[in-house]
């Protein structure tokens, strides 16, 4: 134990220090994780001393932030799952952890910009606070607003929001979330316009300069008239008046069938 | 000593209910209900008819209201013969009224009897359903006071125990009844939570045993409990794991799909949420009788309705029932249709703490993407063209940059028929189409396809008589034999017949 003692200052020390030393929290995290699961603290279960699992708490808490900067995702996924024994299950036996909401709030930025959207409502309602209050936390509220202006379509506060993030470590899911939102603004573009000139479309993107606009362009596939300055996006859809044929055939035969039944 | 102390109250209100029921009889006692209710299981048990141990159950409700010690006591000394050890083990958990009342006990106990139709002379111990019946009995009275919880909680452990060494399929009914009990106790002790791994222990013998209203009732009580502690994950984990048993009663059936609406609403899934509230609806009782499950489902259907980018209909919030209870609800079905920004805020911010206690905030805050939908909608009809600063000013919107965005998300979405013209800063709105695409099969068929759901669900919902079919397939049996005695008799007779003109030949 004495050990695991130690290991545990040394980790708290490199994770404070600035620049935070990743490799060496790496290194540390691991050997403490081993130490954990042979003092039965990684996944607890029975009679453990509350101060034990405080103490295993912020060692997966620091893991938790060390994945997101050495930005490993999936290994930020295992270690907030392990974290949720000590947020639901030992919540009312530990103090809180000033720790707890941030990572929360990470966590719903991860189902954001993974898309996963149903998943991410599923954990808003799970999140011990009353609905209400939710706004008032700035580590939540945060997450929350990118959804619904994500949903309604104000992607420029999106943007403007990149900069307001309440925790280091949230800007980096920024880059990944401005990727989506631009596919996301590109699709609009492409249904809601005939055609953009250049200098509109980059600020409409996001884009700095206009080479990454023509690289992005190429990408979606855009006619870009470079003498005029425009975009043509070609339109698609219009020739769509085909009659499904096999879905109305299935269709009818579905109805004879609970017809018959009824019948 | 505190339950000593807080036993006196309950004294007090035990004597003048003795005194109330001696002074008029007309009506049956609490206590004759009760031994004519073990009556009626112990017929259930040997005609092995689950009716009568329903019909039992039935009165559950009315019942609990009466019950207090002496009813039970009174029930249990006259259901149990006189040196029985069942009846010394429930006794010991009905405690002891007062020694004057006890001996007034005695002294009613006679008439009482004869008054009941049931037989005199109880030589034998009634069926063990009648004794998880009247420990049923005992929780619930339990229940009704703070200071016996923890008692109920001891007499839940036993009674759980009890049941799962005996596994009898005739027990069943009452068994689903007890889980409830079982919840409550866990509940109003505080420690629902706790309740869990219980349940599923139970859930799992139950439906290994096949005990198919054990089962209903138990995923209720899990999925209660789950969303409870809002842990909505576990809970369509739950569902997607389980079976709901299709021969479970009408109530169990109706809140298992409460809880799956609420889960697949959570889960942004609002046509399945619609589709199993719906059903919730169809299946709850009467209002008037459940007016309490009736307006939560109504609250939560009109919210998916509204998500769904559905207006309820007007008459849902005249309804006597609803009419109260759903008016926060109908300022926001009212804000939505308007598709006013500034006034779904408000009524947000003014029903926030309703909306919070029956946990449809989030649900609801979800509804301003729609609002604002609606609203471009509604523009997009009006005028064929309009700039982007009025849409601005119109929708309340922050800036313009943002409703272009907004504008060019609901014609991606295909919301409005339409384009930007960026140049122009305006929203050009394309004609409306003549409404003859394929799309329009499309609705027809989901509609089709609704009718025929409904048809479907009220066939599987209406209740026949239990093996009523084989009567019939005996008496079709037996034409059958009949039918084929008589053909062989003919082959037969037809042989002799023309065994005889042969013979005549050979003559």
């Amino acid at each position: 134990m004495s050990d695991l003692g130690k290991l545990y200052r040394d980790l708290q020390q490199s994770f404070a220090a600035r620049p935070c030393d990743l490799k060496k929290c790496g290194t540390l995290l691991a050997q403490l994780k081993i130490g954990l699961i042979t003092a039965g603290l990684l996944v607890p279960h029975g009679e453990v001393n509350p101060k034990d699992l405080e103490i295993a708490r912020d060692i997966l808490e620091i893991g938790a932030f060390w994945s997101i900067r050495s930005k490993d995702i999936p290994s930020f996924d295992r270690y907030f799952s392990q974290l949720q024994t000590f947020y639901n299950d030992y919540g009312p036996v530990l103090s809180k952890s000033p720790r707890e909401f941030p990572i929360r709030g990470l966590n719903l930025i991860r189902l954001l910009t993974q898309n996963r959207i149903a998943d991410f409502h599923t954990t808003l309602e799970s999140l011990p606070l009353p609905a209400d209050s939710l706004t008032s936390n700035p580590f939540i509220s945060h997450p929350i607003n990118l959804e619904r202006w994500l949903m309604e379509g104000s992607y420029s506060k999106v943007w403007n929001a990149r900069e307001e993030a309440p925790a280091e470590e949230y800007k980096f899911f920024v880059d990944s979330l401005m990727g989506t939102i631009r596919n996301e603004i590109a699709s609009c573009e492409e249904t809601a316009y005939e055609s953009l000139p250049l200098k509109d479309a980059a600020t409409l993107l996001f884009f700095a300069s206009q080479s990454e606009l023509l690289a992005f362009a190429k990408q979606r596939g855009w006619q870009v008239n470079l003498t005029e300055g425009t975009i043509t996006f070609s339109r698609k859809g219009e020739e769509k008046a085909e009659i499904p044929k096999e879905k109305l055939i299935a269709a009818n035969l579905q109805y004879a069938r609970e017809l018959e039944q009824i019948v | 000593m505190a339950p000593d102390i807080d036993m006196k109250p309950t004294d007090d209100v035990n004597k003048d209910d003795a005194e109330s029921s001696e002074t008029k009889v007309v009506p049956p006692s609490p206590t004759a209900e009760i031994k004519t209710n073990v009556a009626l299981i112990e017929r259930a048990v040997s005609t092995l008819e689950p009716r009568f141990t329903h019909r039992v159950l039935k009165t559950l409700t009315g019942l609990r209201k009466k019950l207090d010690w002496k009813v039970l006591r009174d029930a249990v000394e006259g259901v149990y013969p006189a040196d029985s050890v069942t009846k010394k083990e429930l006794l010991a958990w009905i405690p002891e009224v007062t020694d004057e009342g006890s001996t007034a006990t005695m002294d009613i106990d006679p008439p009482a009897d004869t008054t009941t139709p049931a037989p005199k002379p109880t030589t034998q111990d009634p069926v063990p359903e009648a004794e998880v019946y009247l420990r049923l009995l005992i929780i619930h009275r339990f229940l009704a006071s703070p200071s016996t919880y923890q008692k109920a909680g001891e007499l839940v452990h036993e009674i759980v125990d009890k049941m799962q060494v005996w596994n009898r399929r005739s027990m069943d009914p009452v068994a689903a009844k007890v889980w409830y009990a079982v919840e409550r106790a866990y509940e109003l002790g505080d420690e629902l939570a706790n309740a869990r791994p219980l349940f599923l222990a139970a859930q799992r013998t139950a439906s290994l045993r096949h005990d198919d209203e054990t089962q209903a009732s138990l995923i209720n009580r899990l999925l209660r409990s789950y969303l409870s502690y809002n842990l909505y994950s576990q809970a369509d984990k739950l569902v997607s794991k389980t079976t709901f048993p299709t021969s479970a009663g009408n109530p169990q059936y109706a809140r298992y799909h409460y809880y799956v609406g609420r889960i697949k609403a959570v889960q942004l899934n609002y046509s399945a949420a619609h589709d199993s509230l719906q059903q919730a609806i169809r299946r709850a009782p009467l209002p008037t009788t459940a007016p309490g499950f009736y307006q939560a489902v109504h609250k939560l259907s009109v919210v998916v309705e509204l998500l769904m980018g559905d207006i309820p209909d007007r008459s849902l919030f005249r309804h006597p029932v609803l009419e109260k209870a759903l008016s926060g609800y109908f300022e926001i079905v009212k804000a939505v249709r308007t598709g006013s920004l500034s006034q779904f805020q408000a009524t947000l911010a003014t029903y926030a703490s309703q909306f919070e206690s029956d946990k449809t905030y989030t649900l609801i805050s979800r509804l301003r993407q729609n609002v604002i939908k609606t609203g471009i909608r509604r523009l997009s009809l009006s005028y064929s063209r309009i700039s982007l600063r009025d849409i601005c000013v119109k929708l309340h919107l922050d800036s313009e940059e943002d409703a272009e965005y907004i504008v060019g998300k609901a014609i991606r979405d295909g919301v409005i028929e339409g384009r930007i013209v960026h140049e122009k800063g305006w929203m050009e709105c394309g004609g409306q189409k003549g409404g003859y695409g394929p799309e329009v099969a499309e609705v027809f068929g989901r509609r089709i396809s609704y009718c025929l759901e409904l048809h479907n669900q009220s066939v599987k919902a209406m209740r026949y008589p239990l093996n009523a079919h084989r009567k019939e397939l005996a008496d079709a049996e037996g034409a059958r034999e009949r039918e084929k005695e008589l053909a062989k008799e003919i082959q037969e007779g037809g042989d002799v017949d023309e065994e005889e003109p042969g013979l005549g030949d050979g003559f």
